[in-house]
């Protein structure tokens, strides 16, 4: 990446940080009353996403999927009032874990594991039309030791599936830590599938960059599964209001120097990127972001008599 | 009846003509599962399918339920309409994530932005296998909002049902007893099967149907219990006993509008069910009838499965109901001895 492309990808991940930020806001405030699980930390995923998604390609993401939607292009201020519990992207009956956009070929479930084999149900139909696209299988480490992600694994590969599984690895399942919780090494687990696995530090843009721009190729070209593990660190609780008591001391100071947007702005500084420019980049993605969350405060709440509609499509709706 | 009489299918041809008519119709209907390609199903329900279709759009997966039914949904989102094999409706355990918490409640988390176009197909019933392959779990099913669950009773409906589900753009659990899709047509106490090389027209769900009328007691059923509830009301009639049999179809949606008027004309009615009576279906038609009703309500009863299924056939027989069980609930209802 040159220098206005890593300018560019700053100005992608910054919004997403001050996205979730708003977003912590509003379920202190009280104007969130449900469970809340932000990706403050997991930035440069998002942005190398962003960056390698086609349109034509889907994404089926997790309980911690703002940032991938973004990336995957759904409308940010229907995204923000749908977490704000107003009529947004799904008429407040989906909220944060449950986004759906048709149009961006984006979806997230709640249930550890189970967004997996759905993302392959969008890639066996991308593979019946062989047009090149891909679909996108976002997990965490803890996803990984799903027997969905197994079973998918086998199935992908069984079926040739054009689906690349994207594990954000930030070290804890909730509260328990890696080593006491996964066996070997994760992007390891798709040889046994012969599903190619790339590892890489999911905070160093370049190295994300990289091995998903690697992984996407052999999906794409080659309709085959791959799988790519990027190492992260997850700042916040496991959702908001988890005290967070788990973590050894020290531990989340020391973690700072691989906080993704601090990482790159500094790169961006060192590398003679004018601080002038780094600025306005800094207040386009803040006015970016409030402009975004004013139209979504815009927004009504849903109407109470709605709260029966689409059990069913149709006649039977 | 000479017809029928002649008739050489078995209810699993029909699942299979009326599969191959909707896959000829609509380049969207694909079909996978386990051992439904080479095998063409245990049951035989999708024989001859991946000779005519090919591998694009039938094939067989491995034994990884909550893998395939998930890409189903996923499929189905994306713009297939898949029908899918669950082999026994018992193996809902592995898989339960994906039919509770994806399949019925996509289309309602994306406040009706996502539709999930997709049949489950699944054998249920008494084959003498034991409590792990031989529960209906039909109510299971239908406690779970956003799935429509239909049990046909006849091989018209086998047929004519599983056409109007394909054509749902809402999943359908689409449960086929196994003595339906194993017994020859011509040995159905009752059959409205198409005629081999005739259109199968759908056949909504939701709606009841009347297949016999009776002055002293009405028995609903769905299934395959509507076939023996047709021969233990034969059977009555001979002791003096008037008995009307109506056909459920579907659980859900459920034909509240038909129940009440079976009540109404009804002095007693009786509720049977091959799957589990507790917070089952039985419970589900009497408070339905109880709520609409109130007062003008018959005396009613039901019977039901109240145990796991047994393996010895002594036993299975004393625990599902059969002829002569739904007969004596119904005599015990009629007589007074109510509860049944």
């Amino acid at each position: 990446m040159n220098a206005d492309d890593l300018l560019e990808v700053f100005e992608v991940m910054l919004r997403a940080r001050l996205f979730e930020e708003e977003v912590g806001r509003a379920v202190v405030s009280g104007e969130i009353h449900g469970e809340m699980h932000l990706g403050i930390g997991h930035e440069a995923v998002g942005a190398a996403l962003g960056r390698h998604l086609r349109p034509g390609d889907a994404v089926v993401s997790t309980h911690r999927a703002h940032l991938h939607a973004l990336a995957a292009g759904v409308d940010p201020v229907e995204l923000a009032a749908e977490l704000l519990e107003r009529d947004g992207l799904n008429h407040g009956k989906g909220g944060h874990m449950h986004l759906f956009d048709p149009v961006a070929r984006f979806m997230c479930t709640g249930i550890v594991g189970a967004g997996v084999p759905i993302a392959a149900g969008y890639a066996l139909v991308q593979s019946l039309q062989a047009a090149g696209a891909l679909t996108v299988a976002v997990m965490g480490d803890g996803t990984m030791n799903q027997g969905a992600v197994f079973e998918t694994m086998n199935l992908a590969a069984v079926r040739a599936l054009p689906m690349v599984f994207v594990c954000e690895d930030n070290g804890y399942s909730i509260s328990v830590r890696r080593e006491d919780s996964t066996a070997g090494e994760l992007h390891r687990r798709g040889a046994a599938f012969g599903i190619p696995g790339f590892a890489c530090d999911g905070t160093d843009v370049d190295r994300i960059d990289a091995a998903m721009g690697e992984a996407f190729e052999i999906t794409r070209k080659k309709s085959r599964p791959s799988l790519v593990v990027a190492s992260v660190y997850r700042f916040r609780g496991h959702y908001e209001g988890d005290l967070d008591l788990y973590r050894p001391a020290g531990e989340k100071e020391a973690a700072l120097a691989r906080d993704p947007v601090r990482r790159l702005r500094q790169r961006l500084l060192d590398g003679g990127t004018p601080l002038a420019r780094l600025a306005e980049a800094e207040s386009r993605a803040s006015d970016a972001v409030t402009r975004w969350f004013a139209s979504a405060r815009r927004r009504p709440v849903p109407r109470r008599e709605t709260a029966a509609d689409h059990v069913f499509v149709g006649a039977d709706g | 009846m000479a017809e029928s009489a002649r008739d050489p299918r078995t209810g699993s041809h029909l699942v299979a003509a009326a599969l191959r008519q909707e896959m000829d119709r609509d380049g969207s209907v694909v079909v996978f599962g386990e051992d439904v390609a080479g095998l063409g199903g245990v049951f035989g329900a999708t024989r001859g399918l991946a000779r005519r279709f090919g591998d694009r759009r039938v094939f067989d997966t491995p034994v990884s339920e909550t893998a395939f039914l998930g890409m189903a949904v996923g499929a189905a989102q994306a713009g297939l309409r898949p029908v899918v094999e669950l082999m026994f409706a018992d193996f809902l355990g592995v898989c339960f994530d994906q039919i509770l918490n994806q399949m019925a409640k996509n289309t309602y988390m994306s406040g009706g932005r996502v539709r999930v176009p997709l049949v489950l197909r699944s054998a249920v019933g008494c084959i003498g296998s034991a409590a792990q392959h031989s529960q209906v779990l039909s109510a299971t099913f239908a406690h779970i909002p956003g799935l429509k669950v239909a049990y046909p009773a006849s091989a018209g409906d086998l047929q004519g049902m599983l056409v109007a589900a394909i054509r749902d753009d809402n999943p359908v659990v689409f449960l086929e007893h196994k003595w339906l899709l194993k017994t020859r047509l011509s040995e159905l106490p009752f059959n409205d099967a198409t005629p081999a090389d005739a259109q199968i027209v759908g056949r909504p769900l939701g709606r009841l149907r009347r297949l016999r009328d009776g002055a002293d007691v009405t028995i609903v059923a769905a299934g395959y219990l509507v076939q023996l509830a047709l021969l233990a009301a034969a059977g009555l009639e001979g002791k003096g006993i008037s008995a009307g049999v109506v056909d459920l179809r579907s659980l859900v949606p459920l034909d509240r509008d038909g129940l009440v008027r079976e009540a109404l004309g009804a002095p007693c009615l009786l509720v049977v069910d091959d799957d589990y009576q507790q917070y089952g279906m039985t419970g589900e038609v009497l408070a339905t009838i109880a709520e609409e009703l109130r007062h003008e309500a018959p005396a009613m009863g039901r019977h039901a499965v109240r145990v796991p299924i047994p393996a010895a056939a002594v036993l299975e027989a004393e625990v599902v109901p059969s002829v002569p069980s739904i007969a004596q609930a119904a005599r015990d209802l009629v007589e007074g001895r109510a509860g049944a």
